[in-house]
């Protein structure tokens, strides 16, 4: 057992953990936060893809010992309420959801492509979004919704049509 | 008319929930002093095997184990009931399910897993699909390994060799495939006074239903299926797996049961697109018209049916491709063995036969120096075109003008002065 302190979503937490848990596990089974998806449970697919410290992780390779003092943000943390992000409203607009369970870790994962780069090349899109496998879409729409979420954001709001 | 749905754009209903997080897959639902269930899967692919659970009943935490002889009617599949739902006595492939145990917690019904003794007793096995439809194969299942076999015959295929210009005769194969939905199978079972509740993530939720009513031995309408959000499909939950384990299961111990798959136990647990040997020759004239084709496709089943005769069909109907062929022979074949099993896929049956008869039409075009856009054109389907099987194609049949354009695309017009 080890206690650690960390903050999710801007919110402060201090819990007991077991050696063998994963960050995976502290967010679905003690959080209840069940955004983040386990489609592997070997950092292969993605799906449960996270923000630590400003970078993706994949949160069935992240021991939970190892989120001591550390900040981290999963889906729950993108929307304000039920007002959208603009990158979830542009995964929506563009239509780059199908079955949703790659969704969440891909959306963090355009997040951090974004933080960094409100404009970024296609490339750089593909190259972000690389550690993130879909099943449905065949990827276009998504590197596309990316495209457009790095336009929302940099004329600073939601609207799709503007 | 004024349209209000098509050509519009539309929001998927359930876009908000999936792009929040808060879509909620078998996964996701926890319930109340919820049991969790684990499967023992065999390890050898053909074997009659001997079962002893005592050591794991006793371990601490494990509330049950069920094994084929807590099943009352202990057969499923989609075509032919040739699934046990637990081996009595006899795997038939790697990952056929025998037992499940009810536990506590996933831990410690994962350890009972691996203290269950299982004595097995190996049997020749048959891996190869044109060995096990030879009369000397060990048989899968009852009598044939052969379990379907479908014909087409049209025109005189021998007088029309006869008179080709060209030839072209080879062998292809495709490896079995997995979907590889990304979210693996889960499900929680849960008794509503009488009715049995299964929460799965299925393609065939309605005979789900009737599968677990018949497996338990209760009429259909004391079984309710949900069908939460679903993490992709592609065919591969066309076929049941753990829906009838934790319906047995939550009846039997009365509280909620729950079961998760690792990607692994995915694996294992549902069919595979069909491998297929397809053996081709195909003739043409001097102009490049193609006059005959013959193709042999047995498809590996693996240790079960499931969709096998119809995925068969499909691949044989589809055998031709788009192109107008008067001369036809065809026979595909359904073939079990201790692979695998295989079933719905992607295309189911029509995406494996383009690998061979797109590779026979560029072989034709080659040794007639035609360039495979213009091999196309000479013999794709256009409206009016009969198939192989003896249809006419009256309307939408945009075949050469999709081909012209792949051509303009790959910029082959200038390059080699395509019509």
């Amino acid at each position: 057992m080890k206690d650690i302190n960390l903050k999710i979503n801007g919110k402060s937490y201090r819990l007991s953990t077991n050696e063998d848990m994963r960050l995976i596990d502290v967010l679905r089974d003690e959080l209840g936060l069940l955004g983040s998806k386990e489609g592997c449970g070997e950092g292969e697919c993605g799906a449960c893809t996270i923000l630590m410290e400003g970078r993706t992780v994949n949160a069935c390779m992240v021991m939970a010992f190892q989120t001591d003092e550390k900040e981290i943000i999963t889906i729950e943390g993108l929307s304000n309420g039920e007002q959208l992000h603009p990158i979830q409203q542009a995964f929506i607009e563009i239509g780059a959801v199908q079955c949703g369970f790659c969704t969440p870790g891909m959306i963090l994962s355009a997040k951090a492509i974004l933080d960094k780069d409100t404009n970024p090349t296609r490339e750089m899109i593909r190259q972000g979004i690389s550690g993130n496998l879909c099943r449905c879409t065949g990827y276009a729409k998504i590197v596309d919704a990316i495209e457009l979420a790095g336009k929302l954001l940099r004329n600073g709001g939601n609207n799709c049509e503007a | 008319m004024k349209r209000e749905i098509v050509g519009k754009r539309a929001i998927r209903v359930d876009g908000h929930s999936k792009v929040l997080g808060k879509a909620e897959y078998p996964q996701d639902i926890q319930k109340q002093s919820m049991y969790h269930g684990k499967t023992l899967r065999s390890k050898k692919p053909h074997a009659y095997f001997k079962l002893n659970i005592d050591k794991a009943k006793n371990l601490k935490g494990v509330i049950a184990i069920l094994t084929a002889k807590d099943v009352p009617y202990n057969h499923h599949g989609v075509l032919f009931k040739d699934h046990e739902i637990f081996c009595t006595n006899k795997v038939r492939r790697v990952g056929d399910p025998i037992a499940f145990v009810v536990a506590e917690n996933e831990k410690i019904a994962k350890q009972a897993v691996e203290f269950i003794e299982i004595e097995y007793d190996e049997i020749p096995g048959v891996f190869d699909p044109i060995k096990a439809m030879e009369q000397s194969a060990p048989i899968v299942h009852k009598e044939s390994n052969i379990l379907y076999h479908y014909k087409i015959r049209k025109g005189n295929i021998e007088n029309a060799f006869k008179q080709c210009e060209v030839i072209v005769e080879n062998e292809y194969r495709t490896g079995m495939v997995d979907h590889a939905f990304l979210q693996p199978e889960s499900g929680i079972a849960y008794m509503d006074e009488n009715t049995v509740v299964v929460c799965a993530s299925s393609q065939y939720p309605h005979f789900d239903q009737i599968e677990i009513a018949e497996a338990l031995n209760i009429p259909t309408e004391n079984v309710r299926v949900i069908n939460p959000a679903i993490g992709g499909a592609f065919g591969g939950r066309e076929d049941i797996t753990l829906q009838i384990h934790i319906a047995l299961a939550t009846k039997l111990v009365g509280k909620p049961v729950k079961t998760t798959y690792s990607r692994e136990e995915s694996f294992l647990a549902h069919g595979k697109r069909h491998s297929m040997i397809m053996k081709y020759k195909t003739g043409a004239n001097r102009q490049g018209k193609l006059v005959a084709m013959e193709a042999n496709i047995i498809g590996d089943t693996g240790a079960y049916a499931s969709w096998a005769p119809n995925v068969l069909r499909k691949a044989g109907v589809h055998a031709t491709g788009p192109y107008e062929i008067p001369n036809v022979k065809v026979d595909s074949y359904a073939v079990y063995t201790n692979n695998p099993f295989a079933g719905a896929m992607r295309g189911f049956g029509a995406a494996q036969g383009p690998i061979a008869y797109e590779q026979q039409i560029d072989e034709i075009g080659r040794k007639l120096s035609i360039d495979p856009i213009t091999i196309r054109k000479i013999n794709g389907f256009k409206v009016g075109s009969e198939t192989a099987t003896g249809q006419i194609l009256e309307a939408s049949v945009p075949y050469i003008q999709c081909i012209e354009s792949v051509g303009k695309a790959l910029g082959l017009e200038q390059k080699e002065g395509i019509r």
